[in-house]
């Protein structure tokens, strides 16, 4: 059908699936886009930085912006000793932005739609924060679950509340990403689809049509600046949750 | 782009480029044109896009609840099919992952890290500190 909001998010090989230590392994329309956007990262990065001149022409000022936002960032939440993270969260958001930015060409398959992938990057977040918390202070990481000056008595209910906010972290870093892009996504489609439909009655419905066009030219501009908001969200919550590794009493 | 309009460029003196006065003063002119047309963009930017912003925040904050009492929920369900308990710990934990949810909600609301904006309007990174790490 043409208009099937959903297939757009539908994984298929492109290559493959070989057989690999018993395991049904096959190049998909999301590895494929993985690959494109790591390749566009790099290629606009190292075309960005070719001339590397003092007063930086157009390409290289936008090299230099998406380069200075990431670093006043992790200097603000993390400040100094906090920099080792930097080119971690600056590989995040870019890989996310440029994500969600593909995901806007049309037949473009977006991978920030996939909960398997925005949930794996949570993971990674937290797990890190886990590793290197206790990897800096030992057990005594673990006073982050029992916030300073409480008395004993409420400790009882706020440790296993504290446990289960700090479990829920890569639950909401993760689905917010995803269901922002999987929203915009099929709202996106279903508005496109309806302009079709109308069309197809006739002289009454191309009039009537205008509406939802409309609406989908508003949607679009609104999916890119939301593109755009997650990415940086995730960045800055990266950075806020790393800051638990770095300091964790409250 | 703040960059170039930035007058204690490294650039600003000893570059031959600049030697002429009036390339001087052109270039000046025209940078001094680009700075103010950028302002100009970024006051009209925000009222465009306060819905969005407004949106994103809203959405920001019920995902962190959902994700209290789903992860409260999970927990607790867990320890019941591990211990043969149904519904006694899915309870409890269900409870303690409300209260998560209002934790997690109330520390997003109050800690509100910068806007890319605001991000944006900060001094800029200084030169040079960084190549010798």
């Amino acid at each position: 059908m043409v208009n099937d909001p959903i297939h757009q998010f539908r994984i298929h090989n492109i290559l493959g699936p070989w057989n690999i230590f018993g395991l049904e392994i096959g190049f998909t329309n999301s590895n494929l886009f993985m690959a494109i956007i790591v390749a566009v990262i790099v290629g606009f990065l190292l075309l960005a930085a070719r001339k590397g001149t003092l007063v930086p022409g157009r390409l290289q000022s936008v090299g230099e912006m998406w380069y200075g936002l990431i670093h006043n960032m992790v200097d603000n939440v993390l400040g100094e000793e906090g920099m080792v993270f930097f080119p971690l969260v600056f590989s995040l958001f870019s890989f996310v932005l440029v994500a969600n930015l593909l995901g806007m060409f049309p037949y473009f398959f977006t991978v920030t739609s996939q909960v398997i992938v925005t949930a794996a990057l949570a993971m990674f977040v937290v797990g890190l924060v886990i590793v290197v918390g206790i990897a800096r202070h030992g057990l005594g990481w673990f006073k982050l679950f029992t916030p300073h000056g409480i008395h004993w008595g409420m400790l009882v209910i706020i440790t296993p509340i504290e446990f289960i906010s700090f479990l829920s972290r890569p639950i909401s870093l993760g689905l917010r990403l995803f269901g922002n892009m999987l929203a915009g996504h099929i709202v996106l489609k279903v508005f496109a689809g309806f302009v079709v439909s109308l069309v197809a009655l006739g002289l009454g419905g191309i009039i009537g049509s205008l509406a939802p066009l409309l609406m989908a030219v508003a949607l679009t501009a609104l999916e890119f600046l939301v593109a755009f908001l997650q990415a940086f969200v995730f960045a800055i919550l990266t950075c806020v949750y790393l800051n638990d590794a770095l300091h964790p009493s409250h | 782009m703040a960059r170039s309009v930035d007058p204690k460029g490294p650039n600003s003196e000893s570059d031959p480029k600049f030697g002429d006065i009036s390339a001087r003063l052109d270039d000046l002119s025209t940078r001094l044109a680009a700075e103010k047309k950028q302002t100009d963009q970024q006051e009209s930017a925000p009222k465009q896009y306060q819905g969005a912003a407004d949106y994103s925040k809203g959405y920001r904050l019920f995902s962190e609840f959902v994700a209290g009492i789903l992860v409260g929920g999970l927990v607790g369900f867990g320890l019941d099919k591990l211990i043969g308990t149904l519904p006694l710990f899915l309870i409890m934990f269900l409870l303690i992952g409300f209260g998560a949810g209002i934790l997690n909600m109330s520390r997003a609301a109050n800690r509100t890290p910068p806007t890319p904006e605001e991000l944006a309007k900060m001094p800029k990174l200084r030169a040079g500190e960084d190549e010798d790490k």
